[in-house]
């Protein structure tokens, strides 16, 4: 049951930043609409209250991809089949790419943003582990500020992030530096397409002579929204990067979700393989 | 008169035909059961409890009654006949009055305008319920102090057919080994992409009302209507929207609907629709059966089998519905297509408080093939041998004799053929024994059992280059045509040609999107030798055609092929006698019928074009139309004993799966399926590849994803995010194989083919699993979970991902 009253054709993001002004929660803002309108039709409390639509799809300020000096930048309503059919971005952010692949089906990837993705916050949201690994920041618009925060700030929990009811993301941002660490990105779902993440691991390395230098990893779906393991990216740093070594930081990342996740329903499943994931993306991104 | 075609070469018959539904189906102008709208329409919603198994104590329909949108309030008291329904038991109420014995079940019907407004009233009537403890567990449905689903029966069980043949303690005295095992099958949704829709209309004249839906079998959808509304067959007139899948799906549940849609449509003397969303679908309708079942074998030295006993227990859910019918295929095909001395098998079907359970394709063979598909390859294990070699040691040819003591006679058993094609098509002998080899070192170092610590000890990480295993699994099956000995088997047809020469047909069967009409018309067309675009297949319509039965048991092809057959034939037969006395040509000539011309086969000079020939019929006053008839021989079976002629008739087929399982995630991909089949003589190519491409895939869903699970009687698995069936992505190559078998029945020895590619796959996945895992796994899907942990999780509440 769609409870929508009307919807509104927003030409401009300042136009958006107006309709929003005054906004109590009775507007959101719709780009794909892949989480919205399955949510109005399973009468999720999430969505029950909303009287007005803003549709962003034509907006162009919003739908732009760009790369100058030391920045990536992608439009919030960028669709993820636009970011698999970006030469830049196939480049610089193989991860985004890879991950991107593995959403929905075609159709669904047609109209899916990536802005989208985030800002709904389900915790199997498959771009959110590159975006962390790859250090993303957004930019967020109201009619009065506007302000960049890292990605990893904004997410809070399940559904839920730091965005108002005033405020637009307009953009993410990812330093090109990220794209020059070795890495890779695999998803785990129970089919091939149009599959909700069971686990997903993003992965990203910067080794000098066999030692760590640097290691970001995050992860989807294991935990309640997607995270980065700053405490097991410390805890490798400086190793020599062997056998042993993998698995040790594997264990450690098994032992932190454990901690953030706690037991489950599927904890039985989940966090012996995102162990073994974890060692296999390590052994891969090695080679 | 000699009209023998058969050893001629065919005009059209086995070329690929392209479906005349095709162009419509893709461009969206075929009209299925939500597209026919109606002036006046009105929408029926459901009124359901919380429930799965309660007494109803009251219902207060007081807060909605006088509401505008509310145009009526169906209940049981509305239905002028019988309140219950059921094909074999009556014991489905059409509203629920008394007691909630199932989740899905229904006490009443908004009727009104607004199908959403009704759903937001439904949730304001207020429903006292006294709970009664939930049954879910079948194996507890026959224990002495177990709760009665239907107290008036006496029992849970529904159905129980024992078959002995031969001794099994003897035989399992004289076997060299014995392995016993258990196996599990689980609850599977048919997932038709249309979910149910109907609308009744009051009829005109003398008929009472007419209902076009999405409705599998029309004949039946008849008989239960008229049975509610106390009316005779010949007033309830029932039209066949174009159907978007059914699977076996939409027979009682489209009944069901039809007829309070129809209750509803005479109350208010107006059209009724009943649509149903996708939750609403899964949560009412019925399901393929769980079973539950105990192998045990005993087999000599050399592999070959000596006895076999089996207990099969399925859950029959809230209703009868199909059950009786589909668990007796069970007790016929228990054995897989092996002969042995000595057999016991004994089939339950019990009541409990789960989902109904009724047809869905395979009727009661995949679950059983699962079983004994397995242990097959654990007996050529055992004596070390390939379970290629196992089953053709102890596999069916010509004249074996089956468990309920048929012999194997009058058609060609082409088990033998299925089974080398298929292994020489697949290399599976040499693949099976190098991933078997594999399987079995790394099954030391690598596939060790799991601590009990959620965190992996080091030597629990698989190295890379173990990680992804190769197998390969083989599954083979016979399958009886039709319906056998349970049913009366028969079908009309009706073909009427027209003066330009175009001819007209229609069956008592229903096209299902199977493509039947495809395949009919062909049969048409190779008779008179004309192209298919000159044959026109008119509308399903229970007042135009004979009652045929159901368009069940993989039957249509074989009856109602056999059927357009006889009746062209017919017809065929009275163009020669116009033709002969025309040209003063002996009718003991051949006549050949081919593009468009008619001619004597030893006089070709003398020729008639096919639509001239008609021209001169209808001027010699000759009834070019015909309603004729196809019956199949007559069958028994012995209930006491499982003895008898199952059914007239038996097809043969052989599946080969490859996967690549991830041991380390319990990934299984599917990277080939062989499928040999002998479905007789094929008629249309393309529709027989494409039941392959569909039976293996759906096969493929059973087999590793497909689930519905319940918790206190209630579905977890309401949608399709849940639900999962197979994508394109999920399986690589399908690779389908035919085998034209000798056959006597069915048009040129035509048969089966729509089940048997789905019956074999999930076992054959499954050995492919062993092969490549070293590891055996007994309970279906063998999902992710199952696959490494050997067990289903679900989570504790029923609540979904966002919703909460």
């Amino acid at each position: 049951m769609i409870p929508v009253k009307e919807i509104l054709l927003p030409k401009s993001v300042d136009e958006i930043c107006r309709l929003l002004q005054n906004n109590n929660g009775t507007s959101k803002i719709i780009a794909g609409g892949t989480d919205i309108v399955p949510g109005f039709h399973i009468e999720s409390p999430r969505f029950t209250n909303i009287e007005r639509l803003i549709d962003i799809n034509n907006i162009e300020e919003l739908k732009f991809i760009s790369i100058n000096n030391d920045v990536i930048s992608i439009g919030s309503a960028v669709t993820f089949s636009e970011i698999i059919s970006n030469q830049i971005l196939n480049e610089k952010l193989p991860l985004l790419v890879k991950a991107s692949k593995t959403i929905g089906s075609a159709q669904i990837r047609n109209r899916a943003t990536l802005g989208g993705n985030f800002i709904n916050n389900a915790p199997c949201a498959d771009s959110v582990a590159p975006l962390l690994v790859y250090d993303a920041e957004i930019k967020i618009k109201s009619f009065t500020s506007e302000k960049i925060m890292k990605l990893q700030d904004f997410l809070v929990k399940p559904y839920g992030t730091r965005l108002k009811h005033n405020e637009i993301v307009t953009q993410v941002m990812i330093p090109i530096s990220s794209g020059k660490l070795k890495g890779d990105f695999y998803k785990l779902g129970r089919r091939r397409a149009v599959s909700i993440s069971r686990i997903s691991l993003a992965v990203l390395l910067d080794l000098s002579e066999g030692i760590i230098n640097e290691l970001r990893i995050a992860s989807g779906a294991v935990t309640p929204i997607g995270t980065r393991f700053y405490d097991v990216e410390q805890f490798a740093k400086g190793k020599v990067m062997n056998d042993e070594s993998m698995k040790e930081i594997a264990i450690k990342l098994g032992e932190r979700i454990l901690d953030v996740s706690g037991v489950r329903w599927s904890s039985e499943y989940k966090i012996p393989v995102v162990q073994q994931m974890c060692y296999q993306l390590l052994k891969k991104v090695k080679c | 008169m000699r009209t023998e075609i058969e050893n001629k070469k065919f005009n059209i018959v086995g070329k690929p035909v392209i479906r005349q539904d095709a162009y419509s189906k893709v461009t969206g102008k075929a009209k299925f059961a939500d597209d026919y709208k109606f002036e006046g329409q009105l929408f029926g919603v459901m009124v359901r409890t919380k429930a799965s198994h309660a007494v109803i104590k009251s219902i207060d329909y007081s807060q909605i009654r006088n509401e505008d949108g509310i145009k009526a309030i169906i209940t049981s008291d509305d239905i002028p006949g019988n309140k219950k329904v059921g094909q074999i038991k009556i014991d489905q109420p059409v509203f629920c009055s008394e007691k909630i014995i199932t989740s899905g079940d229904v006490v009443a019907m908004l009727v009104g305008e607004d199908q959403t407004e009704l759903k937001k009233l439904s949730h304001k009537i207020k429903i006292e319920l006294e709970k009664l403890p939930v049954l879910e567990d079948p194996q507890k449905a026959l224990e002495q102090n177990a709760v009665l689903i239907h107290p008036e029966s006496k029992t849970n069980l529904i159905t129980h057919y024992p078959l002995i043949k031969g001794n099994v303690t003897k035989g399992f005295n004289n076997s060299d080994y014995l392995i016993e095992q258990n196996y599990t099958t689980q609850f599977v949704e048919h997932a038709y992409i249309e979910p149910e829709c109907v609308t009744a209309l009051p009829g005109e004249g003398m008929i009472k009302v007419k209902i076009i839906g999405s409705i599998q079998n029309p004949f039946t959808t008849r008989k239960v209507v008229a049975s509610v509304l106390n009316c005779s067959l010949s007033e309830v007139e029932i039209i066949q929207a174009e159907l978007g899948g059914s699977f076996g799906g939409k027979d009682d549940i489209m009944n069901v609907l039809s007829a309070r849609a129809a209750v509803a449509a005479l109350k208010l003397n107006k059209p009724v629709k009943i649509k149903y969303e996708r939750e609403e679908s899964i949560l009412e309708s019925y399901k393929r059966h769980p079973y539950i079942m105990n192998y045990k074998v005993g087999f000599s030295k050399a592999g070959k089998l000596k006895a076999m006993k089996i207990d099969l227990l399925a859950d029959g859910g809230a209703y009868a519905s199909m059950s009786p019918f589909v668990t007796w295929r069970s007790v016929v095909q228990a054995t897989g297509p092996y002969e042995i001395e000595n057999v016991q098998t004994d089939v339950k079907v019990v009541y409990t408080n789960n989902p109904y359970t009724g047809a869905m394709r395979g009727f009661g063979s995949p679950q059983p093939i699962f079983a004994i598909e397995s242990i097959m390859d654990e007996i050529a294990i055992t004596v070390g041998k390939t379970p290629f070699e196992i089953r053709k040691i102890n596999g069916y040819r010509q004249n074996s004799v089956t468990a309920s003591g048929q012999k194997l006679a009058g058609h060609e058993v082409t088990l033998p053929r299925v089974l080398k094609k298929a292994a020489d098509v697949s290399s599976f002998n040499s693949k099976w024994k190098s991933n078997y080899a594999s399987s079995q070192k790394l099954k030391q170092n690598n596939f060790a059992d799991k601590s009990e610590s959620l965190i992996l000890t080091k030597n629990e990480f698989i190295n890379p280059k173990n990680l992804l295993r190769k197998g390969i699994g083989l599954a083979t099956s016979f399958r009886g045509c039709s319906l056998g000995a349970e049913g009366i088997d028969n079908t009309a047809a009706y073909v009427s040609i027209q003066p330009d020469g175009t001819v007209y047909i229609l069956s008592g069967l229903a096209e299902n999107g199977q493509g039947l009409r495809a395949t009919f018309s062909i049969i048409a067309a190779e008779i008179f030798g004309i192209p298919i675009e000159k044959i026109i297949y008119l509308e399903q319509n229970t007042s135009r055609i004979p009652d045929s039965g159901p368009t069940v048991a993989s039957r249509a092809t074989l009856m109602g092929g056999g059927a357009i057959k006889n009746t062209c034939t017919e017809l065929r037969n009275r163009l020669i006698n116009v033709l002969s006395s025309y040209w003063k040509v002996s009718r003991k000539n051949i006549y050949v019928f081919k593009n468009g011309l008619v001619f004597p086969e030893q006089k070709k000079s003398r020729k008639i074009k096919f639509h001239d020939l008609i021209k001169l019929a209808f001027e010699h006053k000759v009834n070019l139309s015909h309603v004729g008839w196809y019956a199949g021989p007559k069958v028994h079976w012995e209930e006491k004993t499982g003895h008898g002629s199952a059914y007239f008739t038996y097809v043969y087929g052989c599946q080969v799966a490859e996967v690549t399982v991830n041991v380390g995630t319990g990934e299984v991909f599917v990277n080939n399926i062989w499928a040999v089949h002998d479905s007789g003589k094929v008629i249309n190519i393309l529709g027989a590849v494409g039941q392959v491409y569909g039976g293996t895939t759906q096969g493929a869903g059973y087999g590793l994803w497909e689930n519905i699970s319940t918790h206190k009687g209630k579905i977890r698995e309401l949608n399709f995010d849940q639900f999962l069936i197979p994508t394109s992505k999920d399986i690589d190559k399908i690779h389908p194989y035919f085998i034209e078998g000798k056959e006597s029945y069915g048009p040129w020895g035509a048969k089966s083919l729509g089940e048997p590619t789905l019956e074999l796959t999930a076992a054959a996945i499954a050995n492919a699993i062993t092969n490549a895992t070293g590891q055996r796994f007994f309970n279906l899907p063998l999902n992710i979970e199952e696959v490494l942990l050997r067990k289903k999780l679900y989570p504790e509440s029923l609540k979904r991902g966002s919703a909460s």
